[in-house]
């Protein structure tokens, strides 16, 4: 905020009005504490004592690391928060398999039909999984042969309270072809020509030669796919029955759910450990990641 | 695959490449595109096209978890609309979007056009309005719960800085539904801001300049120029935010459970109760139905303001 004689970067073009700037800079500033303060908030209550909470107040007079692991011992949090990383890493993995194929195939490979086949999944991209839920649910409870499941997926729980359950069905979202598709679009023809030249078969020069150009836009769809994961809850909340299987939101929700007898300090706790890796995974990946989205022409 | 390749492809213009000879080589190319298709169909064939089909067909019976079920028609149709739960979340689910939508993408754009200039800080000033975009709506709700706690609140700490009285926040029927707007629209700035930014950054300079010299303000600049190239931006923005806020549920769930009263219940909250809680599927299958006209009546509005503000 007290970037005064900032000197205009923009040398070509008139410089601004330095008020102006600097209005900018405070508007911009007062934006950015604004989105922040909510977490600041959240990690000062995770350091106080529930005395401390009763009224309010902003420092904690001492930082209780305790509380931490005091939250870790009220509710298994190590245990959703192993769910939710297992749930992130197999749709990521599911996700970069089904949508990179199916990308590229839309992209660089003759297909009658190719254009019908984009629109197809553009128009599926739309639909909100709010409005399948629940036949999404009466399907995946009646995978065959799972669950105690007979053929026909009739007389056990299918895939309900499984790996299988949480991670498939959300994986590979339309989006993410239609992403990936952007992606290998503009990647240039010569190349798989060349390769086609040199004896590499189609399946050789989809993996082996243009996948590895899009390096930039799988960051972005892994990025894309472990957030949604990790913040995934409706889903988790329909098919799981155990304790067992249910991922950190899941958890923290249960946590919070009595709002009389909440303990502030072990819940924002909770919420600090279940939030901090997203935002690091963001800020690390962060410049990939806009990248990403800048290049990819959301333009169509 | 490939396998005749006397004649390395001339054409390299097209994806399809095609001469003559090519037959072998193209066929091999079809065959591993439907290869490569074929889980992407398969997946969304069975996890998102069957069960668009089958909430329709479930939204004409009575089906309960149950092996039988009877065709009632539009029974369902007619019940909803003399059910005042269903008729209190259409409301607010409505009006959430209605003022949810349209201040989130103007203060997005807004922001985007501050974060266009060249200024220092980009990386950080980017990051702090996106945290909340990649942060979990239940965590977020988490923290906004206790934010609003009347007593030691963070919310009426702040009031009181100024004198204003407490407030009671999500406990008080008129002022539950706008809490929870106000953390929608926090919530979701990130993800408009970054999209806004990358189309502010394909608006072609050449125009601009060229605007400037025949004499265009900045205002003049905006309106004629910026405007209308980020169009099919504003149409993305658009549909995602009205999609996104129809879903709104994770918020309400953790936040109000839909009360006080039903000042807060909306459309999803209501569909997983009836389906998951009062078990009547056919019934929820029905109210998602609407749900599905109501955005496609949505897109269609935007659709039309979008052509009028072209047509200009």
């Amino acid at each position: 905020m007290t970037s005064v004689s900032l000197p205009a970067a923009g040398a070509a073009k008139p410089p601004m009005l330095r008020g102006g700037r600097i209005l900018l800079y405070v508007v911009l500033a007062a934006g950015a504490i604004l989105m922040i303060t909510p977490f600041v908030w959240m990690l000062l209550t995770a350091f106080k004592s529930n005395a401390e909470i009763a009224k309010f107040s902003w420092l904690p007079t001492e930082l209780r690391w305790r509380n931490f692991v005091e939250a870790m011992q009220t509710a298994p949090f190590l245990r959703y928060f192993r769910n939710s990383l297992f749930i992130a890493v197999g749709e990521t993995l599911f996700t970069l398999a089904v949508c990179t194929t199916a990308g590229y195939a839309l992209a660089k490979l003759p297909l009658r039909g190719g254009k019908a086949l984009l629109n197809y999944f553009i128009v599926l991209l739309t639909v909100p999984f709010q409005i399948i839920l629940v036949p999404l649910f009466l399907i995946v409870k009646s995978v065959p042969l799972f669950g105690g499941n007979n053929i026909v997926g009739q007389g056990g729980i299918g895939w309900l309270n499984s790996w299988w359950g949480l991670i498939i069905p959300l994986g590979a979202a339309p989006l993410f072809t239609f992403l990936a598709r952007q992606f290998y679009v503009s990647l240039p023809d010569q190349l798989a020509q060349a390769a086609r030249v040199d004896g590499l078969g189609e399946f050789g020069i989809f993996w082996r030669i243009m996948t590895p150009l899009i390096k930039p836009a799988l960051i972005t769809i892994a990025v894309f796919q472990i957030e949604a994961a990790w913040n995934g809850f409706l889903w988790p909340l329909m098919i799981t029955t155990s304790d067992e299987m249910r991922p950190l939101q899941l958890g923290l929700a249960i946590f919070s759910q009595n709002p009389a007898e909440i303990q502030w300090p072990y819940l924002m706790a909770g919420t600090a450990l279940a939030t901090l890796p997203m935002i690091v995974l963001f800020v690390f990946a962060q410049k990939r990641f806009v990248e990403g989205m800048a290049n990819v022409g959301i333009k169509g | 695959m490939s396998t005749t390749l006397e004649r390395p492809a001339a054409a390299s213009t097209g994806k399809i490449a095609p001469a003559k000879g090519d037959r072998t080589l193209i066929r091999g190319q079809v065959r591993a595109g439907w290869t490569l298709l074929t889980p992407a169909l398969l997946h969304s064939g069975i996890f998102i096209v069957v069960p668009v089909i089958a909430v329709l067909v479930l939204s004409l019976t009575d089906y309960s978890f149950g092996d039988s079920f009877e065709w009632v028609g539009f029974t369902n149709y007619t019940d909803l609309f003399r059910d005042p739960n269903f008729l209190a979340s259409l409301w607010h689910t409505v009006l959430y979007a209605i003022v949810v939508i349209p201040i989130s993408m103007a203060i997005s754009l807004a922001v985007a056009i501050g974060l266009n200039q060249k200024i220092r800080g980009l990386g950080f000033f980017r990051t702090a309005f996106y945290i909340p975009t990649v942060t979990a709506t239940v965590a977020v709700a988490t923290i906004w719960l206790w934010i609003y706690n009347p007593g030691s609140g963070l919310a009426n700490g702040f009031l009181s800085l100024f004198g204003f009285a407490p407030n009671r926040w999500l406990a008080d029927p008129g002022t539950a539904l706008p809490s929870l707007m106000v953390v929608g629209i926090w919530q979701g700035l990130g993800t408009k801001i970054i999209i806004y930014l990358a189309a502010l950054q394909g608006v072609s300079r050449d125009l601009l300049e060229s605007a400037q010299l025949d004499g265009a303000g900045r205002w003049q600049k905006f309106v004629n120029v910026t405007w209308p190239a980020i169009g099919p931006v504003q149409f993305f923005v658009l549909i995602t935010s009205i999609v996104g806020t129809f879903q709104v549920f994770d918020l309400v769930y953790v936040m109000t459970q839909g009360g006080p009263g039903s000042s807060t219940r909306v459309l999803v909250m209501d569909i997983y109760q009836n389906a998951f809680q009062n078990l009547k599927l056919g019934y929820a299958s029905a109210e998602t139905v609407i749900m599905m006209i109501v955005i496609a009546i949505f897109i269609a509005a935007g659709r039309l303001l979008q052509k009028a503000d072209t047509n200009d």
